[in-house]
């Protein structure tokens, strides 16, 4: 008899996956469709990196070193001469080689004025690896065409379609939470 | 000189064959290759290749400065990338005598169950698509993408997010996280029936699994292996309960073990440790305060003082170790990684002799390999 | 040159032609299924009802000539219907794989992707037909023929309506036991001919498989054999007018059930081919149109022993007529329709088993065999005899 006992488990058994793979078919797909539909990078996500100028054009960056100093790759290359008109440097020259980064964002982490930070840009792969050294120009390119951008220093900030540069809302910053608690409570003290 | 890892073919045994198994073979997890003599569908030697993906990890973390080898420490066991940072980060603020909030301990401990569910879910596709089954693989990494998401509107990036730091974490959480994570949980309890269904509870597997690969308990402790591997085996080991880190002191959870030994238990102890991680997460939710500092105080150059010393955390294949010396420099004298699936590897030559040779692909999925950590 | 480009200097821009994945459109996809089962049936319709029937009206069956026509004009439609069946179940099996895994499946060629097979045939024509150096060249080249003609001439044996037939064998289901165990020959000879360990490992794996189920397989469709009276496909069809075989022959319609899985070589039973034990087993260094005829094959098989099991276990084309004379053509349709309906739901129901289970040991697989299917085969055997017995005395 437990002979027919097993077996009759055993067929609830296949029976009970049966049904658990039959009902997903109503289930819609979690396919992403990418290239048809790009998926919405949260701006903390270290996808690709950006140079910041400020509104009026100048460079956030004060060649401080700060990023070459902390890369582990060593990708970063800076040049920077003494600054002309006051004290401080400029910079002549910002190389980064995507080909060795690898994405550990310790650079924007290392940054005290948030020049060098996170975009959600990450549709950069090319044919040949050479290409995939960035410069200063392409570097400020990226950071231009950034809509929202994210530093440790300042957080999240966006550039509005007039051009100003504005922090994000707190939904949108790390640790946003504690001001939206607040926010919260005052309401409700109102 | 006879190289002492290849299989020499016996003089006059025509009955044997010897098979290089690997390391392209699909079902080998990356790129372990083993040398395998069958009669038959039976195996009688079995020599283990590694190193195919040595990277010289150790020597190029002495040459990083603190802060940067949290980084390559990712870089181990992607699959869990997030738990490899950890037993370093230990060390280092061990050494540095840093204080670590209650709440970045909370807010560690989250994202380090969270990704034992997400190593778990990989092992799980991977290791039913060893054994026939396609579907698993799919449900189980629509499941991890959750735990990804999550992960990388907090953390920055998917797999290997450089989040842990010393003193706490690098940034706040994101203020949807809470929520997200309560959310996943609720929809992962959802799912994990189905898995059971799909698995455990299928005859097919269980006919594969039960009594197959069997690791006996002094074999186990002999060869150092750790983690579900070993608690399969009767030894109810684990870091969280030995050595407690983080926040584990204060959180209630139970080591689930079992006496058998074999593919099953595996299996089983992998399944019941998922379920105890979304224990462990609600309980963290709980009691992780919303607000707060997220990191103590680090000195921005990180210098230890000279020492050394070691610690451990239970990842999801088991005990990682790091052994950090510090001569008092920016750098590290010496680093040494102790990785769970290395020493997990080791039972191959035990475990495989003698088995079937589908047998041996169960086997090699149960003890779950990732080779970024076995060749570091 | 050695700057990176900007997202606006992109070689390959993606672009989306016809059907959009992203909005799917489930009737679309619903009519285009629909028309390929009115494809399937127009062929069914005319391998198997048309031309016959014509053949037979006008007597031209009895010259040489009429003959040799009819031989080769069937042997066209039937590798028509061969091709289309491929066709149709391969894109069904991955449409109906993704929607039970939560993903879409093909999705760019044609509506929802069903035309994905047509191109992945044309794939399979362009690619080269290489064969490494050490294989023993004719029996590599031969074997892929042996396992495509043996599924091929299989659908000679099939009745899809009352007169609706190619061949009408008096010993039809000796034939499809006889026929079918010869595609095991082309697996194994195309394992070992390769000169490959793990081409190796699949014939052996192929070769116990195959034969081992057979034996059961045979059994069970001799108890039909024994219950029905006879071993013609059309009097067994006809013996379940009152009642459908898989009620008294349940045992049998289970024995049935499970080795023809194994003859499918399908999940539970897919040992030869484990890609995850055995790379690739049996066709591990095949490749272009001599891989595509062992894809062919299967897929065919994946029509035929449903079809087979429609015929023996439910009825054939049993089915309301609403008052038709049986025997006439508008009948026929009718009769041939609700056989390709009953053969969908069980190559529904086979693609569902493959999409559930993980996969048997080799040694369990002969265990099952012989174990347990063989006895239970017998005792269905032993069923079959007594109902007969009855049946006769009563």
């Amino acid at each position: 008899m437990s002979l027919f006992a097993e077996v009759w488990d055993a067929v609830k058994a296949v029976a009970a996956g049966l049904e658990t793979v039959h009902r997903r078919v109503k289930q819609p797909p979690a396919t992403e469709f990418y290239p048809y539909k790009k998926p919405e990078i949260p701006p903390v996500s270290v996808q690709f990196l950006a140079l910041i100028q400020n509104e009026d054009g100048t460079d956030r960056c004060v060649a401080c070193l700060q990023c070459e100093r902390v890369c582990p790759s060593q990708v970063i290359t800076i040049e920077r001469k003494r600054n002309p008109e006051g004290k401080g440097f400029v910079l002549e020259r910002f190389d980064l080689d995507f080909a060795n980064c690898m994405h550990c964002a310790n650079c924007v982490e290392a940054c005290p004025v948030s020049a060098i930070v996170t975009v959600g840009e990450f549709e950069h792969a090319v044919y040949d690896i050479n290409f995939l050294k960035a410069d200063k120009a392409f570097l400020d390119h990226i950071g231009h065409e950034a809509k929202i951008w994210y530093s440790p220093k300042f957080g999240v900030e966006m550039r509005t379609p007039e051009g100003k540069i504005v922090k994000a809302p707190p939904e949108m910053q790390p640790g946003g939470l504690a001001e939206l608690l607040k926010e919260a409570e005052g309401g409700e003290g109102a | 000189m006879r190289n002492p890892t290849t299989i020499e073919p016996v003089p006059g045994r025509t009955d044997e064959m010897i098979i290089n198994m690997g390391p392209q073979h699909p079902a080998t997890h990356g790129v372990l290759k083993v040398v395998i003599g069958l009669d038959g569908e039976r195996i009688t030697r079995a020599v283990p290749h590694i190193g195919f993906l040595h990277r010289n990890h150790e020597k190029i973390e002495e040459a990083r400065t603190y802060t940067q080898i949290i980084s390559y420490t990712d870089r181990m066991d992607y699959v869990s990338g997030l738990q490899n940072e950890l037993p370093f980060i230990l060390a280092v603020e061990d050494l540095l005598g840093v204080e670590v909030p209650p709440r970045a301990k909370l807010i560690r401990t989250i994202f380090f169950e969270l990704f034992r569910i997400a190593s778990h879910l990989v092992w799980l596709g991977t290791g039913m698509l060893d054994l026939g089954a396609i579907t698993p693989f799919l449900y189980t990494f629509r499941d991890r993408e959750k735990i990804l998401e999550i992960t990388e509107k907090t953390a920055g990036a998917r797999m290997l997010p450089n989040y842990f730091t010393f003193g706490g974490v690098r940034r706040d959480v994101h203020p949807d996280f809470f929520k997200d994570v309560a959310a996943f949980l609720d929809f992962f309890e959802t799912r994990l029936p189905d898995y059971y269904a799909l698995v455990l509870d299928s005859p097919v597997f269980q006919a594969r699994a039960v009594g197959v690969g069997v690791l006996s308990k002094e074999r186990a402790i002999a060869r150092g292996a750790s983690g579900p591997v070993i608690r399969a085996s009767g030894v109810p080991y684990d870091v969280r309960k030995a050595e407690p880190y983080d926040a584990y002191p204060e959180l209630e959870f139970e080591i689930p073990t079992r006496e058998e030994g074999d593919v099953y238990a595996r299996f089983w102890v992998r399944f019941r440790e998922m379920e105890e991680s979304v224990k462990i997460i609600r309980q963290a939710l709980e009691k992780v305060p919303k607000t707060g500092p997220y990191k103590g105080k680090v000195p921005p150059r990180v210098k230890p003082k000279p020492g050394a010393r070691y610690r451990a955390v239970e990842i999801a294949r088991g005990h990682l170790g790091a052994y950090v010396v510090s001569d008092g420099s920016e750098y590290p004298a010496r680093i040494k990684h102790r990785s769970p699936s290395f020493a997990n590897l080791q039972l191959i030559p035990d475990l495989f002799v003698g088995a079937r040779f589908a047998d041996a692909i169960a086997i090699l999925s149960s003890l779950d390999p990732v080779f970024g950590e076995v060749d570091r | 040159m050695s700057r990176m480009p900007l997202p606006t200097e992109r070689l390959v821009q993606p672009r989306l032609v016809g059907y959009d994945p992203t909005r799917p459109k489930p009737w679309l996809e619903r009519i285009a299924y629909a028309l390929f089962f009115s494809a399937l049936w127009v062929m069914v319709v005319l391998a198997y009802g048309v031309v016959p029937t014509v053949f037979r009206h006008y007597g031209w069956l009895k010259s040489p000539l009429g003959f040799a026509a009819y031989a080769v004009i069937e042997a066209v439609l039937a590798f028509l219907l061969a091709a289309v069946v491929a066709l149709i179940l391969i894109v069904v099996l991955r449409k109906y794989l993704g929607k039970v895994q939560e993903r879409v499946g093909p999705m760019h060629y044609g509506p929802a992707g069903v035309f994905q097979t047509v191109f992945d045939a044309l794939k399979l024509l362009g690619k080269e037909d290489f064969a490494p150096r050490r294989v023993d060249w004719l029996i590599f080249r031969l074997a892929p023929a042996i396992v495509f003609v043996s599924a091929f001439l299989l659908m000679v044996a099939i009745p899809v309506a009352p007169g609706w037939l190619i061949a009408d064998l008096d010993v039809g289901l000796l034939y499809i036991v006889a026929v079918s165990t010869l595609g095991a020959y082309g697996v194994v000879l195309g394992g070992l001919s390769q000169g490959n360990k793990w081409g190796l490992l699949g014939a052996f794996r192929a070769g116990a498989q195959l034969v081992s189920y057979e034996v059961p397989l045979a059994i069970a469709l001799l108890s039909v054999g024994v219950y029905a009276g006879s071993l013609r496909f059309v009097d067994i069809v006809e013996h379940q007018y009152g009642l459908w075989h898989v009620v008294p022959l349940f045992l049998s319609f289970i024995v049935y059930l499970v080795a023809s899985i194994a003859e499918l070589k399908a999940t539970p039973f897919d040992l030869p081919e484990a890609e995850s034990e055995i790379v690739a087993g049996y066709n591990t260094e095949y490749s272009g149109m001599s891989f595509a005829f062992f894809f062919l094959a299967e897929f065919v098989e994946l029509f035929l022993l449903p079809g087979f099991m429609v015929l023996l276990f439910f009825g054939g084309w049993h089915g309301p007529l609403f008052g038709l004379d049986p025997t006439s053509f508008a009948a026929g349709l009718l009769q041939s329709f609700y056989f390709l309906v009953k053969v969908a739901v069980w190559v529904w129901i086979f693609l569902w088993i493959r999409a559930t289970l993980p996969r048997f040991r080799d040694d369990q697989l002969m265990d099952l065999a012989w174990k347990g299917l063989l006895p239970l085969s017998l005792v269905g055997l032993l069923v079959a005899a007594l109902f007969r017995m009855f049946l006769e005395v009563l």
